[in-house]
């Protein structure tokens, strides 16, 4: 199916076309392959993927709206291609980063150096609700606070951007790999023949992450990955991953703290926990020290972690990290601790916590996007430019009401690639993000899982919100 | 392996097994309404719904006379034992429930076991009575039996046997003991109440049990209810006999490590062989097989129940210093 009717826009980045709508370079296979096949076979090839997310019950239920049922994410089976040296930009932009928040967060629960001496005011961190002083004066293990991270980068005419780096408990790495895999098997010739670089190799490299972090002594480490259960909406990722690892998947309830360890209830008796790959937010981790009415966590577990005898991944109190007035502070904290200039530059941030930033926002609310320091998942938002004059009005009070609590940017021309809807090629804005690895060192699968906003015009890609995603394809030197 | 994936592993055979017992039962049921006299399908009704032990809808109670069921529309009975949900036995209840117990263990299953549970559910989540009402409700019960059987071939093909496999063969097992002896208490209770020798609810019972021409060739085609019976509880050669079903299940507790209280584990074997012995040594001397039955009975729950504290739920009593 041609491409004649794909609109090309100057003003966004197009993943696959130059602005002449030619195909770029590193697209030129799979804009060949495309255009070969005929609207039939693209349709039937979108079903496959389809079905196949739905046989494998790759499916999630989104809060709120439990009557729906199960949904699969919706498959863009048309992939994004990255050439390699886009890739290894990115990939040592990530590597920076990681390196530099995992110095910020050793820092700011010890000696607070950053703050002492100015590059961040206190206020910034003290105000923070994910900063938890119960981790004040504990270490992690080389450092890896933070040993999971899925960091989400946007492209503009201007180059790659970081949006939000998510360091707590990130996830759609299982999206990446199913999607990998079911792209593949219907675009066999044209990914053998362009030697994509594998990503399916995640689980090995997040076990190496992981053993790294065993506590001293220990050298055959039980690993265990803590779910919030069932019914949690990325529960199909921690089922795969847990059989990835070979390791337990288990709930609150499976673990028992005795003694300052962390033993899980096995058929055979207790079994001792050395690491535990943790998908449950700090809040609801252990219930003696954060929410006592959380059934979700382990009572005591922090108690263990504190004495060194189990590795939490991520640690609790990452948050403070991807806190959104923190994001501001990113590039000065990678110059602070490592004395490089930020690969990855930072979306422009104005913080309302600083008269002039919350001036400045006020002011030009239709023209920002206005985002709440620690929402995440796209709720509680303001896109200016597509909303009404009263829901700006509205807006505007909430952010009078509690200023520290917002932060805005400007609407940035997200890049698009093509996409089938509707059995035709059409751009729709898209992100990256790929999902770094650290323990003793960092570990990174070349690619990640690209979200889709696939409503057109719509710059809104996550999953929850009727975003989609598409396969990445790297392609070697 | 992890307590509550052992428990999730039990309980998804436990569902799929009784799925298919129901699938058996209502396509037998289906193929009476065609041309069985209204006595043999009310008596069908009645044998579903004791055995399960639920009133069915009307206000019909599950042990009175058989006219009851005259009352009742025989759509909305297969409707409630086929695709309502509020009834927990009902077959898309139990495909349900064995599917989220397989969610929450698809870990330690195979991918092609996942996939075969997944699929089949899905094809008959959003299907309704209607849509196999008019054409053929026992091509619907056929076609669903024999998803329900690939998934046990799968299993058996694909499952690594680790203590998963046998915690997985234990449901099957129990449930087959459980609801084989709840059919043939309910045969035994029904026959007597009402004072019939109903061939044809005894040749459907062999059906049941897939053990019609079993039966055929050890007796003759001529039924006698004892030797059916005789048959279907001792006979280790039928797949469902409850004697093969009770022996199969303590070869798998044998192969399943002790739990973490050795007293409870033993407790747990030794009744497993009591219920052996009970069926291999007093059924063929007992008179009072309602009574050999009911014990069966009492005896398989001990079992599914003492499983759960030597496996599932055990009493956490401290951990030994040489574990710290």
């Amino acid at each position: 199916m041609e491409f004649q009717k794909y609109e090309i826009e100057p003003s966004f980045y197009d993943e696959m076309f130059h602005r002449d709508g030619s195909p770029r370079q590193h697209c030129v296979e799979l804009h060949a392959t495309l255009s070969d096949l005929t609207e039939l076979d693209l349709s039937t090839m979108q079903e496959r993927v389809t079905r196949s997310f739905y046989d494998e019950g790759i499916t999630f239920i989104v809060y709120g709206d439990e009557a729906a049922g199960e949904r699969i994410i919706p498959i863009d089976c048309v992939p994004r291609v990255l050439a390699n040296a886009e890739w290894r930009h990115i990939e040592t932009g990530l590597d920076q980063r990681l390196r530099a928040l995992n110095l910020f967060l050793q820092d700011v629960y010890n000696e607070a150096r950053i703050i002492a001496d100015g590059v961040i005011p206190t206020d910034v961190i003290r105000d923070c609700p994910q900063y938890r002083i119960e981790m004040r004066g504990l270490s992690a293990l080389h450092g890896a606070w933070v040993a999971v991270c899925g960091t989400d980068l946007v492209r503009t005419n201007d180059g790659f951007r970081v949006l939000e780096d998510n360091l707590r408990v990130p996830s759609g790495v299982s999206y990446m790999i199913a999607t990998r895999k079911a792209v593949k098997a219907n675009l066999r010739g044209v990914y053998r023949r362009s030697n994509v670089l594998d990503v399916e190799h995640y689980g090995k490299l997040l076990l190496s992450t992981l053993r790294d972090l065993a506590p001293p002594g220990v050298t055959d480490p039980t690993i265990a990955l803590l779910t919030p259960g069932v019914y949690n909406s990325a529960f199909y990722e921690h089922m795969f991953l847990a059989r990835e690892l070979d390791a337990e998947l288990v709930e609150g309830r499976d673990l028992i703290v005795n003694d300052g360890y962390v033993y899980m209830r096995t058929t055979s008796g207790l079994r001792r926990v050395d690491v535990i790959y943790r998908r449950v937010d700090d809040d609801f981790i252990d219930p003696l020290v954060f929410r006592p009415d959380s059934y979700l966590g382990v009572p005591g577990l922090l108690h263990a972690y504190r004495l060194g005898n189990v590795t939490l991944a991520n640690a609790p109190g990452t948050g403070v990290a991807d806190d959104k007035s923190v994001y501001a502070y990113v590039p000065d904290i990678i110059r602070y601790y490592l004395s490089e200039e930020p690969i990855l530059a930072n979306v422009d941030t104005y913080l309302c916590r600083q008269p002039e930033g919350l001036e400045y926002t006020l002011d030009n609310l239709e023209d920002l996007v206005v985002k709440e320091v620690g929402g995440s998942g796209g709720y509680g938002m303001l896109i200016g430019p597509h909303s009404t004059a009263q829901e700006r009005q509205d807006y505007a009070k909430q952010i009078q009401a509690n200023p520290k609590n917002y932060i805005s940017q400007p609407v940035l021309d997200l890049s698009r690639a093509p996409c089938l809807i509707d059995d035709q090629f059409e751009p729709r804005h898209v992100d990256l993000r790929p999902f770094v690895l650290r323990g003793n060192e960092t570990r990174i699968v070349p690619g990640g899982l690209c979200r889709i906003a696939l409503k057109r015009g719509s710059l809104v890609v996550n999953s929850s919100q009727g975003g989609g995603a598409k396969d990445i394809w790297v392609l070697p030197d | 392996m992890l307590s509550n994936s052992a428990n999730g592993i039990y309980w998804m055979a436990r569902y799929m097994e009784r799925a298919s017992y129901m699938c058996r039962l209502l396509h037998i049921q289906s193929e009476a309404l065609v041309d069985r006299p209204v006595s043999e399908i009310q008596f069908g009704w009645r044998r579903i719904y004791t055995a399960i032990n639920r009133n069915p809808l009307g206000g019909v109670q599950a042990v009175g006379p058989l006219d009851d069921y005259n009352l009742v529309d025989a759509y909305l009975l297969t409707d409630e034992l086929t695709f309502v949900r509020d009834n927990p036995e009902s077959i898309l209840s139990c495909l349900e429930r064995g599917r989220e117990n397989a969610r929450q263990i698809r870990h330690c299953v195979s991918d092609q076991m996942w996939t075969a549970l997944n699929t089949e559910f899905l094809r008959i989540r959003d299907v309704k009575l209607t849509d196999i009402w008019l054409a053929s409700p026992s091509s619907f019960y056929e076609e669903l039996l024999a998803a329900i059987d690939r998934f046990s071939g799968v299993a058996t093909a694909t499952m690594y046997r680790d203590e998963g496999w046998h915690f997985f063969r234990v449901g099957q097992f129990i449930e087959r003991v459980q609801f084989g002896c709840s059919l043939l208490l309910t045969q035994k209770m029904i026959e007597n109440q009402s004072g019939e020798l109903a061939e044809a609810s005894w040749r459907s019972l062999l059906k049941i049990f897939h053990a019609s021409g079993a039966y055929d060739r050890t007796y003759s085609i001529e039924i006698q209810p004892d030797l059916v019976l005789d048959l279907l509880v001792t006979d280790r050669r039928i797949p469902e006999s409850l004697l093969r079903s009770v022996d199969r299940t303590t070869q798998e507790l044998s192969s399943l490590g002790d739990g973490p209280d050795a007293a409870t584990s033993g407790a747990l074997r030794r009744l497993a062989g009591r219920l052996g012995a009970l069926l291999r040594y007093d059924w063929p001397d007992r008179d009072d097989r309602d009574e050999v039955l009911r014990q069966v009975l009492r005896y398989s729950r001990q079992l599914d129940s003492l499983l759960s504290k030597t496996y599932f739920n055990y009493a956490f009593q401290g951990v030994p210093r040489s574990d710290i």
